[in-house]
């Protein structure tokens, strides 16, 4: 498949397009708090749209299409435990709400309010970790979908996503979560149409019926290829399984509550009841986020087995590009082009920017003597987003994923979800939790996923065993800390 | 089709499509506004440091 001028016009202007929104808010931006929260002034609508856009990124599309193809329709069900998560969250508030009126401007600025000082030093550190071996290979997965859907050379790629990362790069160290909600809105705008269009045209190509006939023969054998997973039921044996979904309910929990470029729109909001109606009215975004990338893939599969098989060079990860790229007419290509790079790029700026906070606010901050002036604040973390964008270049580009980029993304985050979950329900709701039990949680919480990344290749240890062991540990750790110390003060 | 699983995923699938295309333009139209207030907002702040 081959871009049109009329394709990359509609890219040029997307592109041209953002910049300048994101360019604009940059003179809106008078110290840290306008960089890193907005200056808490984001409604709820804004909300909506720059949480779905910056958690609907071109890796995702990637991995849940890779979940579609490996599983069928039934590897969309994390999405919908991921919904149910979130519309929980929002309805009841839990720890999103104590955490909006706390003032903080990250979860582990929390922590040094409610434990000590080098707990919140420790978690920032765990959560900058997870959450940049996360980001890794955020630039690999968006750059395998462009070449393979447009056709574009593969030695483009590093060129092509280095591009793109300089863009993203300007307007977010220049403008911070001014222009990242600015153009998360433009982002979300055209994603949503890309989505939506794609979504059709597949439905169409494929045919609603024959994607059902189709699975179901392959599950029974009788296509060009096997479908080793059942592809509708989750809870059969040979798809995820009771276990892996327990796993993943408590994750997408723990993330809904914890994962810091989420935390970061609830710490915008204006108050907390912003922050509630914006978890409930993006629940369902996320069904859509597994399952509308999840039919693209499954929908690729039956492609490919009609075909005979996958040919050679084509893995699970990059049937779908592949795909997209033979039935896409010339003219809607660059919408859809475009619609992928709004969310790689709506992605990459709202994570930069939270890192970037939590280490100018967690790690460095807090080992000052004395507090820099506003102005050398605001260049550090300018300076941080720079330097996040070229760990990501070098890191992101050179490492080679070891397997299903789900499991990756889901084993990295977990190396402080489970650990920094269970710090925030006890410090929030269990007055006997003590600075102790916070330590053993944070060291005992890492110990699951990092062994799972250091030796899960080795020792097949299933992801979900490592996952639910890290929350199972961090607990233990809590609990057994906080009551190895006597209770002398009043928990608040 | 009687498997209820597949129902469950095909009235998921064309209820994503509906709601996507929903919340493009209801979100699209009132986050224009929120963006507009959130602007207002941040002139009308005389603070220069915050």
């Amino acid at each position: 498949m081959t871009l049109t001028l009329f394709d990359w016009i509609i890219i040029v202007v997307y592109l041209a397009g953002c910049l300048i929104a994101g360019l604009a808010m940059r003179r809106y931006v008078r110290g840290v708090e306008d960089f890193a929260v907005a200056g808490r002034e984001m409604n709820v609508n804004l909300g909506i749209a720059s949480l779905a856009a910056t958690e609907m990124g071109l890796v995702t599309i990637m991995y849940t299409a890779q979940l579609g193809f490996e599983k069928g329709l039934a590897g969309a069900s994390i999405g919908v435990l991921m919904a149910a998560a979130f519309w929980i969250v929002g309805r009841t508030g839990f720890i999103i709400g104590p955490l909006r009126n706390a003032g903080v401007m990250t979860i582990p600025e929390l922590f040094e309010k409610r434990f000590h000082r080098r707990v919140r030093w420790l978690a920032g550190l765990f959560v900058v970790l997870g959450g940049l071996l996360n980001m890794g290979i955020f630039l690999r997965l968006g750059g395998e979908f462009l070449v393979w859907a447009t056709g574009i050379p593969p030695s483009w790629l590093e060129w092509v996503m280095t591009v793109l990362l300089g863009l993203v790069l300007l307007y977010t160290a220049l403008g911070g979560m001014l222009s990242v909600l600015v153009t998360d809105y433009l982002q979300f705008l055209v994603m949503g149409v890309g989505i939506v269009i794609t979504s059709i045209l597949v439905l169409i190509n494929v045919g609603g019926l024959d994607l059902i006939t189709s699975l179901q023969n392959a599950w029974a054998g009788h296509a060009g290829m096997k479908l080793n997973s059942h592809p509708f039921n989750p809870f059969d044996g040979s798809s995820l399984g009771w276990g892996y979904l327990l796993w993943m309910l408590v994750l997408q929990v723990a993330a809904a509550t914890t994962w810091q470029t989420v935390i970061s729109r609830v710490l915008a909001a204006k108050d907390v009841d912003t922050a509630k109606q914006m978890y409930r009215r993006t629940s369902f975004y996320f069904v859509g986020r597994f399952l509308l990338p999840g039919l693209w893939g499954a929908a690729a599969f039956v492609y490919f087995a009609n075909q005979g098989g996958l040919p050679e060079g084509t893995t699970t990860l990059t049937a779908m590009p592949q795909y997209l790229g033979t039935i896409l007419p010339i003219g809607l290509l660059g919408l859809v082009i475009a619609a992928m790079l709004a969310a790689e790029m709506s992605t990459d700026s709202g994570y930069l920017l939270t890192w970037a906070t939590v280490i100018y606010n967690d790690l460095i901050t807090p080992c000052l003597r004395q507090p820099l002036s506003p102005r050398g604040r605001l260049l550090l973390t300018r300076l941080l987003v720079l330097g996040i964008g070229v760990f990501l270049l070098f890191y992101g580009l050179w490492y080679e994923l070891p397997g299903n980029a789900w499991d990756y993304l889901a084993v990295t985050g977990n190396i402080y979800l489970a650990s920094v979950f269970t710090l925030l329900v006890a410090g929030l709701y269990w007055p006997r939790a003590n600075a102790r039990g916070a330590y053993c949680a944070l060291i005992m919480g890492a110990i699951g996923p990092i062994t799972f990344l250091l030796i899960g290749k080795t020792y097949s240890i299933p992801p979900e065993v490592a996952g639910a062991a890290a929350f199972g540990l961090a607990a233990l750790g809590m609990i057994f800390g906080s009551l190895s110390k006597p209770s002398t003060v009043n928990a608040t | 089709m009687q498997d209820p699983f597949i129902l469950f995923w095909a009235g998921l699938i064309l209820a994503s499509i509906v709601w996507y295309g929903v919340l493009v333009f209801y979100v699209g139209i009132k986050a224009g506004r929120d963006i507009k207030t959130m602007i207002k907002s941040l002139k009308d702040d005389p603070s220069q440091d915050r």
